[in-house]
């Protein structure tokens, strides 16, 4: 990835540590994903960059509902 | 550029605001509660939406209970790598048929409520400069919602309540068998109550509200969804049984017909227990 796109995806990292330190303390949950969605979104943005890796994390999101069956789900 | 486009810019959050002082307006002016009881609808609305996600969630916590024994397995003989123990720990859900418990949409769902109720709290008196000093008044012991909760005594009460309701609703809500999970999770209120006593305190009330809703949510569905069958009681007396069905030691039958871990019985004689006599005062 080249800096023009490392940059906002480095902005989107930001907002996830920024939901971790904060919210994410305040609401604790485990995820049933491995890697959890959090840290599956770090992974997906800094991958990806922010554009498709944001829209990775969302999906990531959706996908963690208590009907899905969870598991070992890596960024590709 | 359009109005909406606008508000994005000047602040993300702006419309959870919004409809957050909608939904309040409304539940104040049309139906005619006071403010502090709207928050408190609010809330139980919001829930009563989210009954589908939980009562899911719950079930498959309770499932999830039946493989404890195997699962603390998985966890000691992994205990120095916690990647390693998280892809067995996955691994052992997906042979099992077992759908964890936690998941993050519906913690996720509940966020914009609380961010959009946080802002409009905040902006309360602003928004609303009309308003009667004892309009905000909650059970004559919070003067008003929208202030810092440590502004009155009352508020301190609010946060003695919050910590014990959040204490229950971790309790119903931890599916986890990771014995420091738990104890974090047990922690965790004592510590945010620093965090939060710098909330309106119609945000704890949300937060109280939405703790009990959880509490008894846990109580009826443990009342009408049985809990997995528990094994039987035997004494020293009983007759040994072959099949290794775990002897008393609190594992609770594997449904998947496979036996549960644990450690071999030796043939040593049958432990001889020593009664107290009958002391009974």
């Amino acid at each position: 990835m080249n800096l023009v796109l490392r940059v906002p995806a480095y902005l989107g990292v930001g907002l996830v540590w920024l939901y971790r330190a904060t919210l994410g303390m305040l609401f604790p949950t485990t995820c049933k994903y491995h890697p959890s969605c959090s840290e599956y979104a770090v992974q997906a943005l800094r991958t990806h960059g922010l554009v498709r890796g944001g829209a990775m994390a969302g999906w990531r999101l959706l996908r963690c509902n208590p009907w899905s069956r969870g598991g070992f789900d890596p960024v590709r | 550029m359009n109005h909406l486009a606008l508000l994005f810019i000047s602040n993300p959050l702006t419309p959870l605001e919004h409809i957050a002082r909608h939904v309040l307006n409304w539940l104040h002016g049309t139906v005619g509660l006071p403010w502090a009881w709207s928050i408190v609808a609010l809330t139980v609305i919001v829930r009563m939406l989210l009954v589908p996600l939980t009562v899911r969630q719950i079930h498959s916590m309770q499932n999830l209970q039946r493989f404890a024994p195997q699962m603390k397995e998985i966890q000691k003989k992994y205990k120095g790598d916690k990647q390693k123990q998280n892809e067995e720990l996955m691994k052992f859900y997906r042979e099992n048929n077992i759908n964890p418990a936690a998941s993050c949409l519906p913690m996720l769902a509940q966020l914009p409520v609380f961010l959009g109720l946080y802002y409009a709290l905040k902006h309360f008196s602003r928004e609303n400069p009309s308003l009667h000093p004892g309009s905000l008044s909650f059970l004559h012991f919070i003067p008003s919602i929208a202030a810092h909760t440590t502004t009155h005594w009352g508020g301190y009460v609010l946060l003695v309540v919050y910590v014990g309701s959040q204490l229950a609703s971790s309790y119903y809500m931890s599916a986890s068998v990771d014995k420091t999970q738990r104890t974090l999770l047990m922690v965790m209120p004592v510590v945010f109550v620093f965090v939060i006593a710098r909330f309106p305190a119609g945000l704890v009330l949300y937060w109280v509200t939405t703790n009990l809703w959880t509490v008894g949510q846990g109580l009826i569905t443990r009342r009408l969804m049985p809990k997995p069958a528990a094994p039987e009681k035997r004494t020293s007396r009983s007759p040994r049984q072959d099949d290794g069905d775990g002897g008393g030691n609190g594992a609770k039958p594997d449904p998947s017909g496979q036996p549960p871990a644990q450690p071999a019985r030796s043939n040593a004689p049958p432990r001889k227990v020593r009664r107290k006599k009958a002391g009974r005062r």
